[in-house]
């Protein structure tokens, strides 16, 4: 029998203890992975009726049923995804194409823009330095749907509306990215400026310490910065629809799928719609797997110091 | 009553401290308010002064200029020329070159009818085609294109006036070396600078004209929008739009006779945005951080697995998650029919609210997790070793240790995320389109955040005038909240205290 | 009462690495006991262990007779100076001095016995005025004395310290040093500091123990660590510069012992003679120690003195630090200024001057060769260096 030991001196008192700490942390294990395999079965449950409900059919086989009641799709098959490549009302292949290729320029261009801003406002001070960030600041308090409205006049007086589309929506994310600027802008932060001492006084131009030495060294940066303008078309349904609207072949895979949710199509398309998201999804997941620690250091690095 | 210095008042409670200080702080605000009044004299008084010396400067430029540099207040570039910096002549002449006939053929047509936004549209008229006479319309004034193209012109001039100023001021400095016998620089020169002292201008240049045609422009022209009439039925080229001035405005807070519609509809969805945004961002700020705490607890193996299962819904395109789980709550969705219920979820405005809220939690989770995983991980361990050495139980730790360090390092994440979350279109819309609909409220819905009404009110109503209104209102709350947040915030004052 | 026994205390990580092998030790009511050793020895893993921070994996760890192995560290009546401090950043030193005390729930102390305690502390240690600052705003000796004022306003009867003096400058050491033994004289508690400083061990420690790869080297007072180490590692350990070990013959003649360092013959000194005679020593080859404060200059023609190159010659001030080379051996001798004519003196500073040496037969000690364990230790179970 242990003897608990009575007070000591009046404020450090030896408590008894209810229970051990070794049983305690057992049920604190058990209770932390029950949580835990809650919270994933949570979250993964919406993404698996989605992919459920994108093998579900017509009754008489035919791809394309409407809105699921059930878990498991009443008829089964993979009509669905049929439709997305042979229905000419449904040209997926055209919307996967569109946003494709909207995605690697907006990957090239827009991650320039960015960078080159970041890497200005980080390395170097002029003069209207502090009041170029403040503006863009309060530039960014703005809505940006706002500026949508008249690039869609200025773009279709050039022709990069409804069947120019791609073109413009190009232009539209592109141009003005150089305003995101944060994230990278605190990665060249951490960079020690004694490196970019130490190679001017090697003799290197400013332009020689930004290709040779920079760059290379925010790697990770540029990689986030790459994958996030690269996935951001994916995903975009305001301005898309906005410039593109009407022309069903200039959609992107966004505004397309959401079409197909329409009053006049969705008991005809939805599981269509379902099959070309799984279809949209799966390319993004993995890339978007592979390229994680990037994103997550981009995330957690960049985002919070702000 | 003499302020007790911070070390007599630790005799008091803590309480008692808080309530001490606060009273202290208050009584300040006074004084605080006169000082930044002050602030604001002096910036403009320093804004006065600056033009006045400019000016002054300029004169005394011309006085004491030779008479290259005279020449080059009527013909820029000339004094680059006189100096052999053919670089600099070439884009100084050029420049007004182009300025004037950019002004003789183009802007002057506008900006003459800016004042009136154009008198007449459209006309018909019959013209001769294939020997029938046949009605055809002919556009005249373009309220647009007259807004925009002046609005253009208005920053091509101030562009221009600013490089005419900068030509002075190049010959002024160009004066200066000459009489202290060092050489100018020459064309060679200044290329070799663009790749090295000046290499941020060579940086900068396409990502500020992007910035200004693409942003600063549309942003200036749905300003001004806000004080004209532009809607469906004043819609060029067909119609013209006016200035009515603050018509709009009146409408909106319900000072005019107007739809009080609109500004019953506008004081709903704005108490709703406000409300929303701090919900989505404060459910995702502590749940993510509470997922995240308990993958790194100290027993539970395979972390990375976990956090990659959630990392995945981040990958999975939001419009695609976002709509699928929108029909799982339809009147016979996936989730009745699971439940044995019949809840009818998108009609009714509250259920609506609090499920999209819900949903939003699944959404943000991910993101949170992510980033409060990397701050947790750098909170030194012997801060919770000390603390577990005086006796404090878990709870104490989190509120003592854990919180204050996250709320430190994230306090300017908050602000961003709270805005974001104000103008967070797809959740809302994608979900619930906006509605349920509301009637009599300007075609807005229980969901409708400002964003997705400036939405429907441009796409379906062509109300562009209320839209560039409600553009601007939103802009003024998070500026004030920005504002306000910024200089309360420790973390702005107190840069290295957690280093 | 505060008295700690570790009774076969083990701790064993995954994969089987062992950071401390069987510990015992029984540390008296009132003791300053110091744990040091190199970087790995697993002192502050012991530490922590008798803390309630790492787990044991064997033996028992008892507190005044009871055993706390399963009891969390609040329980244990320990207070703890952390290495980096870790003071809370957001909260004033008042705060982070009364962090302990608020936590206290029966009977829950009232802000003006907080007060009390933490000025009292304060006072003490010297930081009163510090008592509204924030921790970023201290230098690291201020914050050092904030993190034993919040160990000390606990008024625990265990103070655990781990490596408190390692992040400040030479000067501040030294000066935290001497106020940690006054600081000592006015808590009564039982102490138990860890350090890799040699220096800190012997001005700080009643005991000290010697630790080395998970294993106790040797348990004993200052005194006795420096006269009598139990192997090569605890001598070359204490002292500084270091104690010089040299390779040669131990050589009984009759009742008479000799060694012979570099073809020199010194005689050992009576009173070691008898004790290596009590044990039966016979003539073997050993390594021989010798402190450098006890070899002196001799003269050429002595049979006792051997030949010394100079390499190196620091001037300490009141001493030489003389760095030579003997056949191959690298020697360092500590000569004090005041006992050399200036020749001599202008000699030792020469690179490469040659000097002649001799150790004094009282001071020398003898390790066996393989298992480099002091051949006239009197304790059982002496761990074997490699």
């Amino acid at each position: 029998m242990r003897k608990v030991e009575k007070k000591v001196d009046q404020y450090d008192v030896y408590r008894p203890h209810k229970a051990s700490i070794k049983k305690r942390r057992l049920a604190g294990n058990i209770a932390a992975y029950t949580g835990l395999i809650l919270i994933s079965a949570v979250w993964l449950i919406p993404l698996v009726f989605l992919i459920f409900a994108s093998f579900g059919v017509n009754a008489d086989g035919t791809g394309g049923a409407g809105v699921p009641s059930t878990i498991f799709p009443e008829h089964w098959g993979v009509a669905s995804y049929v439709v997305l490549f042979t229905d000419s009302q449904v040209p997926f292949m055209r919307w996967f194409l569109n946003t494709f290729i909207m995605a690697l320029a907006t990957a090239i261009l827009s991650s320039a823009m960015t960078i080159m801003m970041s890497y200005v406002l980080s390395r170097f001070r002029f003069k209207g330095r502090r009041f170029m960030m403040n503006f863009m600041l309060v530039l960014g308090m703005f809505p940006g749907f706002l500026t949508t409205i008249v690039l869609y006049y200025v773009l279709k007086m050039l022709g990069l509306t409804q069947n120019g589309a791609i073109g413009g929506l190009i232009l539209v994310y592109c141009a003005s990215s150089g305003m995101g600027y944060y994230i990278s802008k605190g990665y060249f932060d951490t960079i020690p400026k004694s490196l970019d001492e130490a190679a001017y006084v090697d003799g290197a131009t400013k332009f020689q310490v930004f290709y040779k030495i920079m760059l290379p060294l925010a790697k990770p940066i540029l990689i986030y910065t790459v994958l996030t303008a690269f996935m951001a078309p994916w995903g975009d349904f305001v301005f898309a629809r906005y410039i593109s609207f009407g022309y069903s072949d200039s959609y992107n895979v966004a505004v397309g799928l959401w079409s197909l949710l329409q009053q006049d199509k969705i008991a005809n398309y939805f599981t269509v719609f379902c099959a070309g998201g799984v279809l949209v999804s799966l390319p993004v997941t993995i890339l978007f797997i592979c390229l994680q620690r990037y994103y997550v250091s981009g995330v957690t690095g960049g985002a919070v110091k702000g | 009553m003499t302020k007790k210095t911070d070390f007599e008042l630790l005799r008091y409670s803590r309480c008692k401290r808080g309530a001490i200080k606060f009273s202290y702080w208050f009584l300040s605000i006074p004084h605080k308010l006169k000082n930044l009044l002050f602030k604001i004299g002096n910036f403009f008084k320093r804004i006065f002064l600056f033009f006045v010396n400019d000016i002054k400067d300029i004169g005394r430029t011309f006085k004491k200029g030779s008479y290259k540099t005279k020449l080059s207040y009527v013909f820029m570039g000339f004094g680059s020329f006189a100096r052999k910096q053919i670089g600099r002549g070439i884009l100084f002449m050029g420049f007004e070159a182009l300025y004037i006939v950019f002004m003789t053929m183009f802007g002057s047509h506008y900006l003459a009818r800016l004042g009136s936004l154009g008198t007449v549209a459209h006309e018909y008229v019959r013209v001769l085609v294939n020997g029938v006479w046949v009605q055809q319309i002919v556009y005249h004034d373009n309220s647009f294109k007259i807004l925009l193209y002046s609005i253009i012109t208005i920053i091509v001039s101030i562009a221009f006036i600013y490089t005419w100023r900068l030509n002075i001021k190049q010959n002024k400095i160009c004066e200066e070396i000459e009489a202290s016998g060092k050489k100018v620089k020459s064309t060679k020169d200044d290329l070799r600078s663009l790749v090295d002292n000046d290499f941020h201008k060579t940086l900068l240049a396409l990502p500020t004209v992007g910035i200004l045609l693409f942003t600063v422009l549309p942003i200036v022209f749905m300003i001004l929008i806000a004080f004209t009439n532009y809607d469906m039925n004043n819609t060029p080229p067909y119609n013209l739009f006016h200035w009515i001035g603050l018509d709009n405005f009146n409408q909106l807070f319900g000072w005019s006779s107007g739809s009080k519609y609109f500004s019953a509809a506008f004081g709903e969805i704005l108490a709703w945005t406000l409300v929303w945004a701090v919900l989505a961002t404060f459910t995702n700020y502590f749940l993510g951080m509470a997922v995240a705490m308990l993958i790194n607890k100290k027993g539970i193996k395979i972390k990375k697995m976990w956090r990659t299962i959630l990392i995945i819904t981040i990958a999975v395109p939001q419009f695609v998650s976002l709509l699928f789980v929108s029909k799982m709550f339809t009147a016979n969705g996936i989730i009745n029919t699971i439940f044995h219920t019949n809840i009818d979820f998108w009609n009714n405005r509250w259920i609506a609210r609090s499920l999209v809220i819900v949903i939003n939690i699944w959404i943000g989770i991910p993101y949170l997790m992510l980033i409060t995983t990397g701050i947790l991980m750098n909170i030194p361990s012997d801060l919770y070793e000390s603390a577990k050495i005086d006796g404090a139980s878990p709870w104490k730790q989190y509120a003592k240790i854990t919180l204050p360090y996250m709320l430190f390092v994230t306090g300017p994440y908050l602000l961003t995320s709270f805005i974001a979350n104000m103008n967070n279109f797809n959740v809302i819309y994608l979900l619930t389109g906006g509605g349920p609909k509301v009637t009599n409220s300007f075609n807005s819905g229980g969901t409708d955040l400002l964003i997705t009404w400036l939405f429907k009110l441009t796409v379906d109503n062509h109300n562009y005038k209320f839209a560039a209104v409600i553009g601007i209102m939103v802009f003024l709350v998070v500026a004030v909240i920005s504002l306000i947040v910024y200089n309360l915030l420790p973390s702005t004052r107190n840069e290295e205290e957690f280093q | 009462m505060a008295r700690v026994q570790l009774e076969k205390v083990k701790k064993i990580y995954q994969g089987n690495v062992v950071a401390v092998h069987e510990f015992n030790l029984d540390i008296k009511d009132k003791e300053f006991v110091v744990f040091v050793g190199p970087s790995g020895c697993g002192k502050s893993t012991t530490l922590r262990m008798i803390a309630g921070l790492e787990d044991i994996s064997e033996g028992t760890i008892k507190i005044d007779g009871e055993v706390v192995n399963d009891l969390p560290p609040k329980d244990r009546g320990i207070a703890m100076v952390f290495q980096n401090y870790a003071l809370y950043p957001h909260l004033t030193v008042f705060e982070n001095m009364a962090f302990s005390l608020r936590l206290k729930k029966n009977p829950k102390m009232s802000q003006d016995e907080i007060y009390k305690r933490v000025t009292d502390a304060a006072k003490i240690l010297g930081i009163t005025e510090y008592l509204t600052r924030k921790p970023k705003a201290l230098s690291g000796g201020q914050r050092q004395r904030v993190a034993i004022g919040r160990a000390m306003v606990r008024e625990s009867k265990i103070f655990l310290m781990d490596e408190p003096l390692s992040n400040l400058d030479a000067k501040l050491r030294n000066q935290m040093r001497a106020e940690i033994i006054l600081l000592r004289k006015k808590i009564n508690s039982t102490f138990v500091y860890v350090t890799h400083d040699q220096t800190e061990a012997m001005t700080l420690g009643d005991r000290i123990v010697i630790m080395k790869d998970g294993y106790i080297q040797q348990v004993g007072t200052p005194i006795e660590v420096f006269d009598m180490p139990d192997n090569m590692f605890v001598a070359g350990f204490i002292g500084a510069p270091m104690m010089n070990f040299i390779e040669c013959d131990l050589i009984k003649d009759k009742t008479k012992y000799y060694v012979n360092p570099f073809d020199s013959k010194i005689l050992v000194d009576s009173s070691k003679g008898t004790e290596l005679k009590s044990k039966n020593i016979k003539t073997q080859k050993i390594i021989l120690g010798v402190r450098p404060e006890h070899i002196e200059l001799a003269s050429k023609s002595s049979s006792s003195a051997f030949a010394c190159k100079v390499k190196v010659c620091e001037m300490m001030g009141s001493e030489l630090h003389v760095h030579g080379e003997v056949k191959g051996n690298d020697i360092i001798v500590r000569i004090p200024t005041i006992s050399i004519t200036p020749d001599q003196k202008e000699k030792l500073l020469t690179a490469g001057s040659t000097i002649y040496l001799t150790f004094t037969g009282k001071v020398m000690h003898f390790f066996d060769k393989e298992t480099k364990i002091n051949i006239l230790t009197k304790h059982k179970n002496v761990p074997v260096n490699k």
